[in-house]
């Protein structure tokens, strides 16, 4: 029944920009959501005041949730335990679980949520907290030394390659399969994600791709658009759609002012994080390089000869270089998550691609002041898309290519093949992942501050935001832009192929230094990171990378 | 190493060394063997066990340290039992020295051998054995010379350094109230762990728009206070952040070696009616010159091992301008899990500054005996 | 001109020429002057992220400085770790886990200091006292075989320790963080005893000896009791060094053993930086230090000057 709802809002989100253009056209929305909710819901089943009352837990506009929010949620969605769980069956058990230390995020979450658990089953939990920017390292240290310390870990899908590929996750039973109800992922997440050699090993929590997060205060600035025609631009003064028109936005933008503070478009991470800062140029070029009649965008499936250096992507590293005096000024060293959340969310710059959890912090997030201001779409799209077979740039007939970064394809839980020799042990270790994976907790985490956003069909049912004390029209116009990415037929989704995160890794060195202007070009610092991948691939082997990234990509 | 024989000394002379039993010396070698017999023993089975050729074994190679620790203990004790006097003093710098020769010798080795593979982490081959390629790799790689040069400005960055920690030594030496006040705040930088620093220093306190340092750069009529951009810029504020925590250790031991001066030769100066600034150049400075050197050398052996501030703060940007050998390297070793290409870099490194520092002692020695000094 | 002043008492003293007097005075003035900026530049930043711990995001963005006056405190930050007053007693899982790494850097950095001052003293003190041969090795390179642990960067030892480690199942101990923080200070704490015990007159334990006393003996009676000074200078500053480490933790440990300064360095992920529990984090970290220098600072200087000058 939910997907009925989810089904009318993919239906109604097409006019969606111009039914919230007008007060009657939001009144309508509501009306037409909260009758499909009368008949569709039913309330007063304990789910539905389940999942009201979790989402009441600590209210929208109440701070950022703390620990006892977490286990006061934890314990709520105990059910699903209860169900397959006798009370204090894994007495004794020790777990260890490795995940991301985020502050108030990731494991500090996952903590919480679990220390019911704990109380009940009897189990009890060892963390291993990793930065992000150590993660990658870290895991691939315990793959490479055979220290593989943990028993469940919290894994981004491009890591299948180096971990399921090797043997080291155990796969999921059934009677876990069924509690998490898998059915309710949205489309992308299904197999192959998740699944290696046709076994599955994951639990989602959570689904990742970028959108595009901006400022409705930018674009519904008189000055600015009067500024905008007066100095000849083509068009009207609004929101852009392609990267075209951002470039053009930023350079107009750059030395005006708004409310009296610096203006500032579109804001590009210059910095690297540990691999997961070569998504925010990737975000720039999907739509230039990923052509809808080819699956591939990275490398050439059948050599691994990457096109990090071919027209698209060269045009995308231009575009930074062309707009980087019109940054705010201390980017260079700015890391991503400082654009994210000091510059973006408190206000600096106007434009960006990110993750989804920009949408659910700007309204309950501490640090955020933009949450009555801030407007989602789908990535920006181009005018032209480069045929990488053909070697030139099309016009498709369609208009402008499309191409959403389904960047990191979200995090799971994976339990490690360590602990299938002790089968109680397996069992407390995928009872614990499934947990965390549930559909009830799961929609808290995309409803609040948890490092994790909407992935299931089940979330995209705006009653029951609205009712936690979401405003409609934001969350309508969030949800929309996440949905739109996943279900873009012209997604790009990145290879599961091992040691993904050490090609981004040393393509953002490398881009670090072009931005820094150690290179003479952007087509030189790109041949260098081409340069620098082939390396890698020759490194870890050319023909199972071949095999591997054609697995991937379904060929 | 068995060849523990103190020869004679200041305290040799006083007691003679009574003569060795034979029947105590025979029991001593029995000692030593006997626990060398345990530590190859135990060596052995493990090896085997390792290879499969045998089943019987322990799960892990701890047992081998246990036997080490015996072989330990059964050598001093065989040194008392042979040498009786001399072996117990021989106990005195024994513990040390298998200490240090267990924890750094296999290190060392391991890692001189796989800076010579191919060894990315990821691989599913395991590391090869590629001779000479990473040295080749390295005579081409310019930012790693480009880190290079980078220790040598933090390295010269360190004369500044001591010139600040000795005025800040002399101020504190000198007849000043609530002088036990600022003894305690000058030395508490040091206290801070380089993390803490880089987070709330280089990040919070040099943040562009709320950080009080730019504010404070702003309020002196710098408009766009940013610290980390410019390549020079980048580097001096890397220097400042690691210069504010270390100047304390070379202040306080500066201090230490003004207390130490003798009061009568200063004395001695002031009725000859010498200047503060001839007493400074021709006796305080002279007197105090071994413990200026030692530390300078000091510092500049903390100094090559940068790291910590500039991992958490710049990651060696903007293009490698701040990047210290060690910040390079843990990018190379860490994000792209280049195990060999980085240790052999580490090996390098390793050498240049063996070689820098022996050279820079040597002439230091040279140009201290030109100053009517004895090296320490 | 400072050291010329430090043999007299200026105020004691009767000065009778005007122009001299102003001098002083004008000296006095640049020396407290310099003094003050000094102790400004060293505790702003303890200042800095003590008070931070206190604010909410409005205050940390409008960098607010004087808590009352421009900005209300708030426990927020210190919520983040279990430890402001409404939820001290409550169960906090955030809490358990501070405490734990606090406690593993307590024990860690403590142990190692510790185990440190014993090797290294023993063989500080025979370095000084004995000639050793062992082999083609003198005193003077024993000592260079000594100090030039010094210069390892860490970086050299990093993955060979972690094979090492793994082998010796010793990855992710308190043990095995203890024993490679040993090895990384003994080079000094071997460096400052052995001036120590150099500063020592040799007369004393030839006395000892001759009233009958075994070396040992009267390096236990006479002559330890003697550099305790020297030994505490010599422990905090391997305290200091062990507290602080990051680089080695991190690699080394990943629960059991994990250290305060490695749960500051992943503070950080995709949501940017929550500045307060930052801040509130960092001071927990490096309060404990603070206050062992406060307490113990009159034996730094006083340890090391009993040897500097030889």
């Amino acid at each position: 029944m939910k997907s009925h709802v989810y089904q009318r809002l993919l239906a109604m989100q097409a006019s969606r920009r111009n039914v919230l253009k007008g007060a009657v056209g939001a009144g309508a929305l509501a009306l037409g959501s909260a009758s499909g909710l009368a008949t569709l819901v039913p309330r007063a089943s304990a789910q539905g005041s389940l999942r009201a009352e979790m989402l009441k837990i600590p209210g929208v506009g109440a701070g950022s949730p703390t620990d006892a929010d977490w286990q006061k949620v934890g314990e709520l969605c105990l059910g699903g335990t209860k169900a397959t769980v006798q009370e204090g069956e894994f007495a004794g058990v020790q777990l260890t679980f490795m995940g991301l230390n985020n502050q108030n995020l990731h494991n500090f979450l996952f903590r919480g949520f679990l220390k019911p658990w704990e109380a009940y089953t009897g189990a009890r939990i060892n963390w291993i907290d990793l930065a992000q920017a150590d993660y990658n390292a870290r895991l691939q240290q315990s793959i490479a030394t055979g220290t593989v310390d943990f028993d469940i870990l919290q894994m981004g899908a491009p890591f299948e390659g180096d971990v399921c590929g090797k043997g080291l996750a155990s796969v999921m039973p059934d009677w876990v399969r069924d509690l998490i109800e898998m059915d309710d992922y949205v489309g992308y997440l299904k197999e192959p994600v998740g699944t290696w050699d046709g076994k599955t090993y994951r639990i989602s929590i959570d689904g990742d791709c970028h959108n595009f997060n901006y400022r409705t205060d930018y674009f519904e600035n008189e000055d600015f658009a009067k500024a905008w025609k007066d100095e000849g631009h083509a068009g009207d003064w609004a929101v852009p759609t392609t990267w075209q028109q951002v470039q053009e936005v930023t350079k107009f933008l750059k030395g005006k002012t708004i409310d009296g503070f610096p203006a500032n478009g579109y804001l590009d991470p210059l910095k690297g994080w540990g691999g997961f800062g070569f998504y925010f140029l990737a975000s720039r070029a999907t739509a230039y390089a990923k052509h809808p009649d080819d699956s591939a965008w990275l490398f050439d499936p059948d050599t691994m000869k990457p096109r990090v250096n071919n027209e698209a992507w060269v045009r995308a590293i231009q575009d930074v270089l062309d707009v980087m005096d019109a940054q705010p000024p201390d980017q260079i060293n700015a890391d991503p998550g400082t654009t994210g959340f000091q510059q973006f969310l408190a206000g600096t710059g106007s434009m960006l691609s990110w993750w989804g959890d920009i949408g659910s912090s700007a309204k309950t997030s501490d640090s955020s002041i933009v949450g009555d201001v801030i407007g989602f779409s789908t990535l920006p799209g181009s005018d032209d898309v480069w045929n990488h077979k053909a070697g030139k740039w099309e016009t498709l007939s369609s208009g402008p290519n499309f191409a959403p970064n389904m960047a990191y394809i979200g995090w799971g839980v994976y339990v490690m093949a360590r602990v299938d020799s002790d089968s109680k042990k397996q069992k407390a270790a995928w009872s614990a992942a499934a947990h965390l994976g549930g559909k009830d907790i799961s929609l808290w985490c995309a409803a609040y501050p948890s490092g994790f956003q909407p992935y299931r069909n089940s979330h995209f049912n705006i009653p029951e935001w609205v009712e936690a004390g979401y405003d409609e029209a934001f969350i309508d116009d969030y949800l929309s832009s996440e949905a739109d990415s996943y279900n873009h037929p012209n997604a790009a989704i990145e290879p599961r192929i091992p040691g993904i995160f050490q090609y981004y890794s040393v393509a953002e060195d490398e881009l670090a230094k072009t931005y820094a202007g150690q290179y003479a070009s952007a087509q030189e610092g790109a041949d260098k990171i081409a340069e620098a991948w082939e390396r890698i691939t020759d490194q870890i082997g050319r023909d199972n990378q071949i095999k591997l990234y054609k697995a991937s990509l379904g060929i | 190493m068995q060849d523990v024989s103190p020869s004679h000394s200041e305290l040799d002379d006083i007691v003679a060394a009574e003569p060795a039993l034979e029947n105590r010396g025979r029991w001593g070698v029995l000692v030593l063997a006997g626990g060398t017999f345990v530590l190859v023993s135990t060596f052995a089975i493990q090896l085997l066990h390792a290879n499969g050729s045998i089943a019987f074994g322990f799960d892990t190679w701890r047992p081998v340290v246990y036997a080490y620790l015996v072989w330990a203990v059964s050598l001093g004790a065989s040194q008392v039992l042979r040498r009786g006097q001399a072996g117990s003093r021989a106990l005195f710098v024994l513990p040390a020295v298998l200490f240090i020769a267990a924890m750094v010798i296999f290190p060392l080795t391991f890692g001189l051998y796989i800076s010579f593979t191919d060894w990315n982490l990821s691989s599913f081959e395991g590391r090869k054995f590629n001779g000479l390629d990473n040295l080749r790799q390295m005579m081409s790689d310019v930012f790693y010379w480009n880190a290079l040069l980078n220790m040598l400005w933090y390295s010269l960055a360190v004369l500044v350094e001591y010139a600040i920690a000795f005025g800040l030594a002399l101020l504190l030496h000198a007849e000043i109230r609530a002088r036990k006040f600022f003894r305690v705040v000058f030395l508490l930088p040091l206290m801070l762990s380089p993390v803490a620093v880089s987070w709330m220093v280089g990040k919070s306190m040099m943040e562009i728009r709320f950080g009080p340092l730019a504010n404070l750069a702003r309020w002196l009529g710098w408009e766009t206070p940013i610290f980390f951009s410019d390549p020079w810029l980048a580097k001096a504020s890397i220097m400042v952040m690691d210069a504010w925590t270390f100047i304390p250790l070379m202040m306080i031991m500066l201090l230490a070696g003004l207390q130490t001066l003798p009061k009568e030769v200063m004395e001695a100066a002031k009725v000859d009616g010498a200047t503060a600034w001839q007493t400074f150049w021709k006796i305080v400075f002279p007197l105090t010159l071994p413990v200026s050197i030692t530390a300078i050398m000091i510092r500049i052996i903390f100094k090559l091992k940068l790291a910590d501030i500039i991992i958490n703060v710049t990651s060696g940007g903007p293009g490698g301008a701040t990047d210290s050998v060690t910040s390079f390297i843990f990018r190379e070793y860490r994000d792209r899990s280049n195990v060999g290409y980085g240790t052999l870099l580490a090996m390098v490194y390793l050498v240049i500054i063996v070689v820098a520092l022996t050279t820079l002692l040597n002439l230091l020695g040279r140009w201290m005996r030109g100053y009517g000094q004895e090296e320490s | 001109m400072i050291v010329a002043e430090e043999t007299e008492v200026d105020y004691v003293e009767p000065v009778q020429n005007p122009a001299e007097r102003l001098r002083r005075i004008l000296v006095r003035m640049l020396i407290y002057g310099i003094l003050i900026l000094w102790a400004v530049i060293c505790l702003f930043p303890i200042y800095w992220t003590v008070t931070t711990s206190f604010k909410i995001a409005p205050d940390v963005m409008r960098s607010h400085l004087v808590p009352f006056y421009d900005f209300m405190p708030q426990w927020l930050g210190w919520r983040s770790l279990g430890l402001s007053p409404e939820t001290i007693f409550e169960t906090s899982t955030v809490r358990e886990e501070f405490l734990r790494r606090f406690w593993n850097s307590v024990l860690t950095s403590v142990s190692a200091s510790f185990l440190a001052i014993v090797i290294g003293s023993l063989a500080a003190y025979g370095l000084t006292r004995f000639s050793y041969k062992f082999g083609p090795m003198r005193n003077k390179d024993i000592s260079f075989f000594f100090l030039s642990q010094l210069i390892l960067p860490p970086v050299v030892l990093a993955l060979p320790f972690l094979v090492l480690y793994k082998e010796l199942a010793l990855l992710d101990t308190s043990i095995g963080l203890i024993l490679l923080y040993t090895l990384m200070v003994l080079p000094i704490v071997i460096w400052i005893m052995r001036d120590q015990f150099r500063a020592i007159p040799v007369e004393l334990e030839e006395a000892a000896l001759v009233d009958g006393l075994s070396i040992w003996g009267a390096f236990l009676r006479i002559v330890l009791p003697i550099s305790v000074p020297g030994m505490v200078a010599a422990f905090i500053l391997a305290l200091i060094l062990c507290w602080n480490e990051y680089f080695f933790a991190a690699l080394l440990t990943s629960t059991d053993a994990k250290t305060l300064p490695v749960m500051v360095a992943s503070q950080t992920g995709s949501q940017g930086i929550n500045w307060w529990a930052m801040a509130a984090l960092s001071t927990a970290a490096i309060g404990p230090l603070v206050i062992v220098g406060i307490l113990l600072e009159r034996y730094i200087i006083a340890g090391m000057a009993t040897g500097a000058v030889k």
